[in-house]
């Protein structure tokens, strides 16, 4: 359905990239081109200026830029935030992930309406992405080569901790799914799709260090709260709403058992 | 009475404050979890109940690498052979051609924006993860390959019984295992079960080929 506008996203993408790496473009060789491209390019990079400019641009009814936010580290200290999170906020009392940490702040500082930044948080395939897809990449973006470092030192982390862990084996609906009927095992694939396993220290590394991540099949950069709502559509389940506990429990889970990961994002997933 | 609260209370300040907050138990966990679950979703009320538990998901849901008792066991076969249901024809073996397309088909009872997959029936979703016919590529492996199950078992009453039953409620040969009970959860009817046992064990089959 999308595939003509998300083949030209694609194409335009690919462009884009080839005006911005001349360097490559000296090599003389067009395949080489094409194949380093592969490896080192992935077209998220473009979702991360734009994030950077969605952050520091004053936005929203107040007219304020997001530098007052507080992403655990201080107001507007970004460098290894994100390797942090989910953790624990004084100000709202709650544990937040990146995403609910970011739709506090653009209520609190910035006057937008939360029901509305829900509405479009999750872009469509093949469109320009979310601008909280986009600064969910530039602030994560801000902690590539960090380590994830969750930590549980107060209580709230660690009941939500337990929760994600719990929630990770629950089984429900017709289909009998919990999440490690899928990421239980090593080796394992629904279909051709490789499913990580991340009962295992390098798979649940390999889930904390890599989102937000460019999908290549949707030509978007994507979010770790769509990546649940996928596998909970999987899973039949009902609509999953947008950052809620039950979302940021499961990825306490994960980036906890995901500590020491080297940050790198965007990802780049299938 | 007020000093033991006042104790509790600082004690748990103290906890805090030192930085090594403790698991809570069990119960408060799934307690708090649950919760969690209940106000994660925005759905109809037929909907949410996708979300309830029934008592074998509730013994199937442990944590890590908890083991199953010997009670737990015995509980989970005897619910799981009280759901098999059979055809009100009495006919367990079916079409294997209708059989051979829902093996493939992996749709079915989704939900997108409160809506449910607009659907005749069921996909039954074996493709997902069993190997079928061989030279299949498109093929998951969580389950092991069935590629020619019936050539190798034939295809007696007896195979036909346990086929069905086995697909109906995967948890009366292996409680707990990661297949999912497709008949007893709704996901199939009795017929279409029939229809994946032909498409198992008929000879004819091109998973027998
Ligand atoms: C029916 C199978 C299934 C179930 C159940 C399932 N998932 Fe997934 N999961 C997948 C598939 C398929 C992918 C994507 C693989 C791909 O894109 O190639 C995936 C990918 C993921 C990823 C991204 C991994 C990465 O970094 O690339 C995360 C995180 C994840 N799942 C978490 C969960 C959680 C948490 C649950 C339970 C709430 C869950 N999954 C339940 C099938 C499942
Ligand atoms: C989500 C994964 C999954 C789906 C979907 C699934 N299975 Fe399975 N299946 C398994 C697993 C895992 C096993 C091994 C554990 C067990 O026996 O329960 C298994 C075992 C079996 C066995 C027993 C094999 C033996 O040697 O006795 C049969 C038969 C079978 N599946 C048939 C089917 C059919 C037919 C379908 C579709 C209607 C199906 N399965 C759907 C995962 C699945």
């Amino acid at each position: 359905m999308n595939k003509k506008r998300g083949i030209c996203a694609a194409t335009l993408a690919t462009l884009c990239l080839a005006l911005v790496t001349p360097v490559f473009a000296q090599s003389g060789d067009p395949l080489a081109v094409g194949r380093k491209m592969l490896v080192e390019d992935n077209p998220g990079e473009l979702w991360i200026d734009q994030g950077k400019a969605l952050f520091y641009e004053k936005r929203g009814p107040r007219k304020v830029s997001l530098e007052q936010c507080d992403f655990g580290m201080g107001p507007g200290k970004l460098e290894g935030a994100a390797a942090r999170l989910p953790r624990y906020f004084a100000d709202t009392d709650r544990v937040e992930d990146l995403e609910t940490r970011l739709l506090t702040c653009m209520t609190r500082l910035q006057g937008f309406d939360r029901d509305q930044l829900i509405k479009t948080a999750i872009s469509a395939p093949a469109s320009k992405g979310s601008d909280i897809e986009a600064l969910a990449l530039y602030i994560t973006s801000r902690s590539n080569g960090v380590r994830v470092n969750v930590s549980l030192s107060h209580q709230k982390e660690y009941d939500m901790y337990k929760a994600g862990e719990y929630l990770f084996y629950r089984r429900s609906g017709q289909t009998d799914f919990g999440c490690v009927q899928c990421h239980g095992e090593a080796g394992k694939r629904i279909r051709l799709q490789d499913l990580i396993h991340m009962t295992s220290k390098a798979g649940a590394q390999e889930v904390s260090s890599t989102w937000p991540a460019y999908r290549g099949s949707h030509y978007v950069v994507r979010t770790m709260q769509w990546r649940l709502n996928d596998c909970v559509w999987q899973m039949r389940l009902p609509d999953l709403k947008y950052a809620t506990d039950y979302s940021i429990a499961l990825t306490t889970f994960l980036n906890r058992q995901g500590n020491d990961a080297v940050i790198q994002v965007p990802g780049f997933k299938r | 009475m007020k000093n033991f609260t006042l104790w509790t209370l600082s004690a748990a300040a103290g906890l805090l404050f030192a930085g090594c907050a403790t698991y809570p138990d069990q119960a408060t966990t799934r307690q708090m979890a649950e919760k969690m679950v209940f106000e994660a979703f925005s759905a109809s009320p037929a909907h949410l109940k996708r979300l309830e538990q029934d008592r074998s998901q509730q013994i199937c849901s442990k944590v890590g690498d908890a083991k199953l008792s010997q009670d737990e066991a015995a509980e989970l076969v005897k619910l799981a052979r009280e759901s098999i249901k059979y055809p009100a024809s009495g006919q367990i073996v079916g079409n294997w051609k209708t059989g051979d397309m829902l093996a493939h088909d992996g749709a079915g009872d989704r939900i997108r924006d409160g809506k449910t997959e607009n659907r005749q029936e069921n996909g039954a979703l074996c493709q997902n993860c069993h190997a079928l016919a061989p030279g299949e590529i498109n093929v998951g492996n969580l389950g092991p390959a069935l590629t020619g199950y019936g050539k190798q078992r034939g295809n007696s009453e007896a195979v036909a019984k346990y086929t069905y039953d086995k697909i109906y409620n995967a948890w009366v040969y292996f409680p707990c295992s990661n297949m999912p009970r497709l008949g007893a959860t709704g996901h199939l009817t009795p017929e279409q079960i029939a229809h994946m046992v032909a498409y198992l064990i008929d000879p004819q089959s091109p998973i027998n080929k």
